[in-house]
């Protein structure tokens, strides 16, 4: 008794379901067919392990893997201790007025644009690194991971704590009936049961910063070299997609930036995975 | 009669007059073909041309709010490349694009200004002159700190352009005698870029149009000659290079006016205020 | 564990959490110290009257009007394109999926939402000099397709939040009007999104917020350093926050800086608005609801 334009309706409610499923894999595919001549060259794989000097005909995109995995680990390792020290704060040792009053700070961190931090970061840090460390512009992967740093711990925040917060009440109450102070709680009762969601934030935070342009792009100096240390300006996958970009669209050079995009969506098309395969094991029972 | 320095006077206030009535309307006339037109150009190619494309966008959208021009940067490989592919209604390029290029897409090229491609360095670094060989030594990475040319012991930071950049292919060509440039230099993405990373850099060395250089930063003396307009102008700094245009094609309608405006004396008079050498 | 390491768990926790104010205080601080006195009708304006820049009579030359403009029109166009496609794939995830195709959607959504930025600008940048190719050589990247990229960009996001927000709706309330005779979608319509406005709309503002601040997708797809207010959406744009990224490195004297820092505290003045109405409305709808029952 559904009459024919409400079925349309309905059928478009399952088109635009399909539509953004196509639309995922339309991303991949336009990739995957504009970089063609890159496999049927054969030079796709050899691109991920070689430099990138036009100049001699080289388009390897190994300095870029490089500096993007160089940033991305850097800003975890900021990034990560400062978010579960901040989430520690928020559920376990204030849950009252303060940890609610410093999560909305939180969440009023995830609109802040990222060009706005970078922009910042050029005109306070860049100088401040530069003189600290004389050694260098001021613009490489430890200005950049700083940065990107304050720019995932947010997102890798509010997973924590909601992490965290999700533990059943009864192993908490439990726990205070016991006698122990917060702190005795967090690391023997909460933290085992929430390591699933700790790799979830882990994982999305990591997502986030391999997948950031801007921060990158302004402050780690966009040195085509694979980088020495954290003081070397490097050059990461995003920024050279957004530089090269900017520079052509038809020759094999413009192509080799599809090897780097097929790439990262690669990387976080298996983050999203283990993140999906994470939260679909079964919760165990155990004390 | 009135006193003999009157009467002069009078008359070179005449004539002064006269001239400048002819000048306003010719100013006035080259600005006037514009009127009436409605339309859009769109412009992208080199960095260096952009002050004098937005000066001149200025006075022709004042003039006819109807006309829109945007201006874009990307370097001189972009503005080749989106004036070939038909993106772009000019393509500004500070390299003469090449012959490949030019029988590809079928390129007009317009040569409307004359710049150099200068060397710069931090205002206080104390180093504010070299030797070509020495650059050439500091691009390669084979000289790495200051001290190895008299200056503090400090890292040599190095900043050269992007790839598209064609003030970098020039810098190469003429300055660096196509000797390769390190990896390990940081990269900037355009002439303004260039120089306030410098400007910012006690440590720095980079190239920027002779155009471009302002107070900011320090010139560097390269073999005994010093980057300005006029050791450019009289051949004696050897690193110079053309402003350019480029259309597919013939330019017409409302493109061909845009160019002819530049080669108008109030054009070439924009070029001359933006630190470049005028070509008529 | 002993007293020493609870003491220094304790300690380093409220060291984290000063450090990360302190670090938001000193963005924001900065902005403002900076940025402030440049905030003045000549910042935005430049030389051109004001009123004559409102009434469109002039055009803006140094002033950051045009960027404003372009950021609040791309804005509009892009989550008018994304929010019928949004809406719509979230009813269905909500009411129709059965439990196989959902998760297969969802997973979908989830890689979508993803996706690095710059990617998505990649696929508009190729999408463009496909359809210039192929279909028109009037299509360049425009207005048009950056608002595109932005609303795929958003998609997920919008998707999402309406599934959740129909999935909330307790039981009692969804069945009720079934239970009455209504149909599926009249139970949707004049039901079920009623009730989830509030989780939509604020969803919808978000995705407003990601669109005004996005630089890497509208870099690639037809943004560019001036343009004054585009005529059409085939024409190219300015807005604030490539604005903000170019002159970071290409300022060439104070002047400019200053339109760089006051251009930095519009834009996160507009996302900070833009996070609270979604905050209000979100309670506010909320509690116009039940007042109504």
């Amino acid at each position: 008794m559904i009459s024919r334009f409400e079925h349309l309706i309905e059928k478009s409610f399952l088109a635009a379901a399909l539509w953004s499923m196509a639309l995922t894999i339309l991303i991949f595919v336009f990739m995957l067919i504009l970089g063609l001549p890159l496999f049927r060259e054969g030079r796709f794989f050899s691109l991920l392990f070689t430099p990138w000097i036009p100049g001699e005909e080289q388009f390897g995109i190994y300095p870029m893997i490089m500096g993007t995995a160089a940033i991305s680990v850097l800003s975890l390792c900021f990034g990560a201790p400062l978010a579960i020290g901040v989430s520690v704060f928020i559920s376990v040792l204030q849950p009252g007025r303060l940890g609610r009053w410093l999560k909305k700070v939180v969440v009023l961190m995830t609109g802040v644009p990222t060009v706005v931090y970078a922009f910042v970061g050029i005109f306070l840090l860049v100088p401040l690194v530069q003189s600290f460390f004389t050694a260098g512009s001021g613009m490489n992967i430890l200005t950049a991971s700083l940065v990107l740093a304050l720019l995932i711990a947010p997102t890798m925040i509010l997973i924590f704590s909601g992490s965290f917060e999700n533990v059943p009440i009864s192993y908490c109450n439990a726990a205070d009936a016991l006698g122990s102070s917060a702190v005795q709680k967090f690391v023997y009762v909460i933290l085992p049961y929430s390591w699933r969601g700790i790799i979830t934030g882990l994982i999305l935070g990591a997502a986030r910063a391999v997948g950031d342009t801007l921060v990158a792009l302004m402050l780690a100096g966009n040195a085509v070299a694979v980088p020495g240390s954290v003081f070397d300006s490097a050059r990461t996958l995003t920024a050279h997609i957004a530089l090269v970009t900017a520079a052509d669209f038809d020759s094999i050079e413009f192509r080799t930036i599809f090897a780097g995009g097929i790439l990262l969506y690669l990387i976080t098309l298996i983050m999203v995975l283990t993140v999906r395969f994470l939260s679909s094991l079964k919760k165990e029972a155990s004390p | 009669m009135l006193p003999k320095k009157f009467r002069l006077l009078l008359f070179v206030q005449f004539i002064a007059l006269t001239l400048l009535l002819t000048v306003v309307n010719v100013n006035a006339q080259a600005l006037d073909v514009f009127k009436g037109e409605k339309g859009e150009i769109m412009i992208s190619g080199g960095t260096a041309h952009i002050p004098v494309m937005k000066d001149a966008a200025r006075n022709i959208m004042s003039i006819n709010p109807n006309i829109r021009i945007s201006i874009a940067g990307g370097g001189s490989g972009v503005g080749i490349k989106q004036v070939g592919e038909g993106l772009v209604n000019i393509g500004n390029t500070g390299r003469t694009p090449t012959n490949e290029e030019v029988a590809k897409y079928g390129l007009k090229m317009f040569k409307w200004a004359i710049d150099g491609v200068g060397v710069i360095v931090h205002k206080k670094n104390p180093v504010k002159s070299l030797k070509k060989i020495d650059l050439i030594k500091i691009y390669s990475g084979e000289i790495v700190n200051w001290k190895q040319l008299g200056g503090p012991n400090r890292p040599i930071n190095v900043y050269t352009r992007d790839e598209a950049s064609g003030t970098r292919e020039v810098f190469w060509e003429k300055g660096l005698g196509k000797k390769t440039i390190t990896l390990k230099a940081n990269v900037v993405v355009s002439n303004g870029a260039m120089k306030s990373a410098v400007a910012n850099d006690p440590n720095g060395i980079g190239y920027v149009s002779v155009g471009h250089m302002d107070d900011s930063i320090s010139p560097v003396t390269l073999d005994g000659v010093n980057p300005t307009i006029k050791t450019v102008k009289d051949g004696s700094y050897k690193i110079s290079r053309g402003l350019y245009s480029n259309t597919k094609g013939d330019p017409t309608g409302l493109t061909k006016k845009f160019i002819d405006y530049l080669f108008s004396p109030e054009g070439q008079k924009i070029v001359v205020e933006n630190g470049f050498i005028a070509v008529k | 564990m002993n007293r020493l390491g609870e003491i220094s768990v304790t300690f380093f926790s409220w060291l984290c959490a000063l450090s990360l104010v302190a670090a938001l205080g000193t963005v924001f601080v900065f902005l403002l110290f900076k940025g402030l006195g440049g905030m003045n009708l000549q910042t935005i304006f430049g030389d051109t009257n004001a009123w004559d820049a409102l009434t469109l009579r002039k055009a803006v030359f140094n002033g950051l009007f045009p960027a404003i403009v372009g950021t609040i029109l791309l804005v509009i166009i892009s989550v008018v394109m994304a929010l019928p496609v949004g809406l719509a794939a979230g009813i269905y995830l909500a009411e129709y999926g059965t439990g196989r195709a959902k998760n297969i959607f969802s997973l979908f959504c989830d890689i979508l939402a993803g996706v690095p930025s710059i990617l998505v600008g990649l696929f508009g940048f190729s999408l463009s000099i496909f359809l210039h190719k192929y279909i028109s050589q009037n299509i360049y990247p425009c207005l048009l397709i950056s608002a595109a990229s932005l609303s795929f960009l958003v998609l997920p996001y919008l998707i999402r939040t309406t599934q959740i927000a129909l999935e909330q709706i307790p039981s009692e309330d969804r069945l009720t009007a079934l239970a009455l005779g209504a149909g599926r979608l009249q139970n949707i319509f004049y039901v079920l999104i009623p009730r989830a406005l509030s989780g939509i709309v604020s969803g919808v503002i978000l995705s407003i917020g990601r669109c005004a601040e996005d630089t890497a997708v509208i870099m690639l797809t037809g943004v560019v350093a001036m343009a004054g207010l585009p005529q059409s959406m085939l024409a190219k744009y300015e807005a604030l926050p490539f604005f903000i990224y170019y002159i970071s490195s290409q300022y060439t004297d104070m002047q400019e800086l200053q339109m760089g820092y006051a251009a930095a505290i519009i834009l996160v003045g507009i996302c900070a608005v833009l996070f609270v109405a979604a905050f209000f409305i979100k309670n506010r709808l909320v509690e116009r609801m039940l007042f109504r029952i």
